[in-house]
């Protein structure tokens, strides 16, 4: 096949006061005609810039971009060359859209929230292929029934808000298309999308790509979405392309001990490990054998765990939120977000909660923490009705019931240091009697979960997302409380940092025997984490079990599709 | 959205009616005798009893203003009597029992103490000057502080930005005085027979043979004066607002489908970054419309601004209350106009 894009040597840096990031360190690579290459890598290993300096699409400065060359070569087999690091911007700016198109990973911000979508696609279209009006309009309601959009007159209408994350990455998709680009770059376009939006957004560009000869550079954090749509694969670590190769080829037989670690430390659907093999272990060759739970381990477990009576019950859980309002205010119509939903939860167990965005796990998880009213049903905790008592009287709970949330960006307060943060529940609590003896265990907290004394004084922003996680679970254990609600806890961090907070969760439980209620979208992550799990759509129960039992044997087809769109499954 | 637009009207009915509670609360309270002021030196008991009486001042608090209540109310019930109605420009609906009627009326105002005249005309003399003034001086500051906004956020961090930030500063520090007498000073006087501009000077003015002009260049240094500080704050409003919208992901989808850097900064980022700009902007014109005193007072410019203020200072009530009224009023119309604004520059905003 002959190439149709060819990076030499490709260098981005960084300059700021604090000194200069070498964000990509003389990358090379190509592009076949019709092939899709997907880069692999965690944040900040250089990937996205990588494709941002390629469209040219990076503030400079701080941006400083060099290349040997970046060559573009014609679609048709013709024989004019573009070379695009000497583009001037008007140039390159009849390149974008036209030739190159790009999709970002966060649809919900990708699209202007002022603008209709139809308005967004026809947009581009006027400006690159000098038709009227109206023959871009039905240009881009071909484009959206080919994006396989419902009613795309209605879309075409709708405000980016008024539709959904998955339908505002098919009008995404539909844009980047409009123009009959011979590139599109994607850069981790179903990262924020649930598993079954994700598949069929895979789907479709997989059916696109095919029908139109288009060559994709796809970019993922994710190896099992790679595998699922990538030809050929390059990994990048720490801003150098590591490996390079056919995917099932690096999926096999990864060589560097980086891409050894990352196939690695994927949670594996087939079995259960005592600890999951992270990166590191692969990085400084001081690999343990990772070890799967047995068969009988896992029995002796359970006899344990479901000897005693349950520590928690949820019974007929009904929480609704006015869906419409009468001009008065008051709400006429009701959503239920958990639907009277019944389960029970043992003490030093690991109950996971799985389901999509929307489905109401979250508002279970905040409910039993009282952070949110329940409309009717009983939450029994240890024997205590906690859905009878006052504010007052609840409060010795909330030290026994904790929460850590999913965005370890945004609940961590950016003014307070991290050392600070942990000794305000103590302090709110009154746990302890000084302040002195609080910093104490703050700083044992700290250690315990895997972070240094000394980092105390530290401010959130010093810190990086796996490490930010780790200090609000310091926090919520400042009271040692029982039973921990994990919301999605590990669903913003990448798939390398992701294990070792796994693991950390699962040195706790050993530790201190806690009790986990664990919500995620991810079912590998709960498949490898949980004692029992219960998979909830629309607010209500689809299944709940043991996990080898609900994914050998789904009896509902929701829960069977939800397990079809796990990716990267061989 | 029509019950919307009602809703709010309802709650600014509420908002006047509390001011004007306040304001006659408070005038009241002033140890002055508003009969005994109309007639000056040349009051005798009598007449100021005389007097006391027919303006009501007898009766007590809470009377006097349910009378100004019902003198300002478009609808009301009055007496069939023609002395009584005669102060009124109405419309008889329809008539209750024998001695009533109904009526559809505009708000009577009542009378100057100082003057006698009505204070709907004294109003109308001077709204147009001080609406006219206001509008030109934010129309100005809208668009130098938008355009200047945005070329520091666009320069942000470079030279430009820092002078553009250093000026506003001091833009924003200078009380509207100090820039009036300054203009005055420089264009007025030092520049004026250059620029052919007066120091002084109001945008109606009777000329020589007694009849109104129209001057507009009295308009362009009260206006300039006004507008700066306006300037100074959108501009920094602007620029923050921008650099927040530039940075986002849709900012770079517009540019990576092609569009040319002018239009993505015109069209995709300038709308998002118009609601911050816009609620200053009207709330800034609001208070223009009515604060505009010291301005006024400098340039001698006949406004609502100096009305107020003449009033105050001779415990004229019957004007302060219609100018505090008129306030009142803009404030509620404005922030109801802004609000639909923010609907109209924003899908998202949902009005309830």
């Amino acid at each position: 096949m002959p190439k149709i894009l060819d990076v030499k040597n490709l260098s981005v840096h960084f300059a700021s006061p604090q000194g200069h990031t070498q964000a990509v360190d003389r990358v090379s690579f190509h592009l076949d005609q019709g092939e899709t290459l997907g880069i692999v890598g965690e944040s900040g290993s250089g990937k996205s810039v990588t494709a941002l300096s390629i469209m040219r699409l990076l503030p400079s400065p701080p941006a400083g971009i060099s290349s040997e060359a970046i060559t573009l070569y014609p679609r048709d087999g013709g024989s004019k060359e573009i070379e695009i690091s000497t583009l001037g911007e008007s140039e390159m700016q009849r390149l974008r859209g036209a030739e190159i198109a790009m999709i970002f990973q966060e649809p919900m911000t990708s699209l202007n929230p002022v603008f209709r979508c139809g308005d967004q696609v026809t947009e581009a279209i006027r400006l690159h292929q000098k038709v009227d009006a109206e023959a871009a309009r039905k240009q881009t309601l071909l484009l959206f029934e080919k994006v396989r959009l419902p009613d795309p007159e209605r879309i075409f209408r709708s405000y980016p808000h008024q539709i959904s994350g998955g339908q505002k990455q098919r009008v995404m998709i539909a844009m980047a298309m409009s123009c009959k680009p011979g590139i599109l770059i994607a850069d981790e376009p179903t990262t924020a999308l649930d598993v079954t939006v994700q598949k069929a957004i895979l789907d479709l560009m997989r059916e696109l790509k095919e029908e139109s000869g288009l060559s994709m550079l796809f970019i993922s954090h994710d190896l099992g979405v790679i595998s699922d749509i990538c030809d050929r694969v390059l990994v990048m670590y720490q801003g150098k392309i590591v490996e390079e190769g056919p995917v099932q080829k690096i999926l096999r037989n990864p060589e560097h001990p980086y891409t050894r670690g990352l196939v690695a430390c994927r949670p594996s659907l087939k079995h259960k490990w005592h600890r999951m093999p992270t990166v590191s272990d692969f990085l400084d060759n001081s690999r343990h054998e990772a070890q799967v739970v047995s068969a009988d381990e896992t029995e002796q477990r359970r006899k344990s765990l479901y000897d005693s009576d349950p520590l928690l019950q949820v019974k007929d859980m009904l929480v609704r939120f006015p869906a419409e309002k009468n001009w008065l205010g008051r709400p006429v119509k009701w959503l239920n977000a958990v639907d009277r939903v019944s389960f029970d939860v043992f003490q030093g167990e690991t109950f996971g909660l799985a389901g999509e965005s929307g489905c109401g796990k979250t508002t279970l998880g905040k409910a039993i923490a009282r952070l949110t009213d329940m409309d009717s049903g009983q939450i029994i905790y240890n024997g205590t009705a906690l859905h009878d008592l006052s504010i007052e009287a609840f409060k010795p709970y909330r030290r026994d019931i904790q929460v850590v949330f999913q965005d370890p960006y945004s609940s961590l307060n950016p003014r307070m240091a991290i050392g600070r943060a942990i000794m305000e529940p103590m302090q709110v609590h009154k746990r302890f009697d000084s302040d002195k003896q609080r910093r104490e265990k703050a700083v044992e907290l700290l250690e315990t979960v895997g972070l240094q004394a000394d980092q105390f004084q530290r401010y959130p922003h010093e810190f990086s997302g796996g490490q930010r996680q780790r200090i609000c679970i310091a926090r919520a254990l400042a009271l040692e409380p029982r039973f921990l609600v994990c919301d999605e806890i590990v669903s913003a961090l990448d798939v390398s940092v992701q294990a070792t907070v796994l693991n950390l969760l699962a040195d706790l439980q050993e530790k201190y025997g806690l009790t986990y209620l664990f919500i995620s979208h991810d079912l590998s992550v709960i498949k490898q984490m949980c004692d029992r799990l219960l998979v909830m759509n629309k607010g209500k129960v689809e299944a709940v079990g043991y996990p080898e039992d609900i994914f050998r044997n789904p009896e509902r087809e929701y829960v069977r599709e939800l397990i079809a769109a796990i990716p990267g499954k061989e | 959205m029509a019950i919307y637009i009602l809703r709010r009207l309802g709650y600014g009915l509420l908002v006047m009616l509390l001011v004007v509670t306040t304001i006659s609360g408070i005038i009241f309270l002033a140890p002055v005798d508003p009969a005994q002021l109309t007639f000056g030196q040349r009051s005798d008991v009598s007449t100021v009893e005389a007097k006391t009486a027919e303006l009501g001042l007898d009766q007590p608090l809470y009377m006097q203003l349910l009378h100004y209540l019902k003198d300002i109310s478009p609808v009301s019930l009055e007496p069939d009597k023609a002395d009584h109605l005669r102060k009124y420009r109405y419309h008889t609906l329809f008539r209750v029992g024998n001695e009533q009627l109904l009526v559809l009326k505009l708000p009577y105002l009542r009378e100057s103490y100082q003057t006698g005249r009505p204070v709907s005309e004294i109003l109308a003399e001077v709204i147009p000057a001080t609406a006219l003034l206001a509008f030109t001086a934010l129309l100005l500051a809208s668009l130098l502080g938008i355009f200047f906004g945005i070329v520091a956020a666009l320069k942000a961090h470079s030279r430009w930005d820092q002078l553009i930030s250093v000026i506003s500063v001091f833009g924003y520090s200078l009380p509207s005085y100090v820039t009036a007498m300054l203009l005055a000073l420089i264009f007025g006087y030092m520049l004026g027979a250059w620029t052919g501009l007066d120091i002084q000077g109001s945008l109606f003015v009777i000329d020589d043979f007694g009849d109104w002009q129209l001057r507009w260049q009295n308009l362009i240094l009260p206006a300039l004066a006004l507008g700066l500080r306006p300037v100074a704050l959108i501009t920094q409003l602007t620029r923050s607002a921008m650099l927040d919208v530039l940075s986002q992901d849709y900012v770079r989808t517009a540019t990576a489908k092609g569009i040319p850097a002018r239009i993505v900064v015109v069209k995709h980022a300038l709308r998002n970054a118009l609601n911050p700009i816009v609620s200053a902007i009207s709330g800034w014109f609001a208070a223009l419309l009515t604060g505009a005193f010291f301005v006024e007072n400098v340039f001698n410019f006949k406004g609502l601004g100096a009305a107020t203020v003449t009033a105050l200072l001779n415990f004229d009530i019957p004007v302060v209350l219609g100018c505090v009224l008129f306030t009142s009023v803009v404030f509620v119309v404005i922030n109801l106009l802004a609000d639909l604004l923010y609907a109209w520059l924003d899908p998202r905003v949902v009005m309830r």
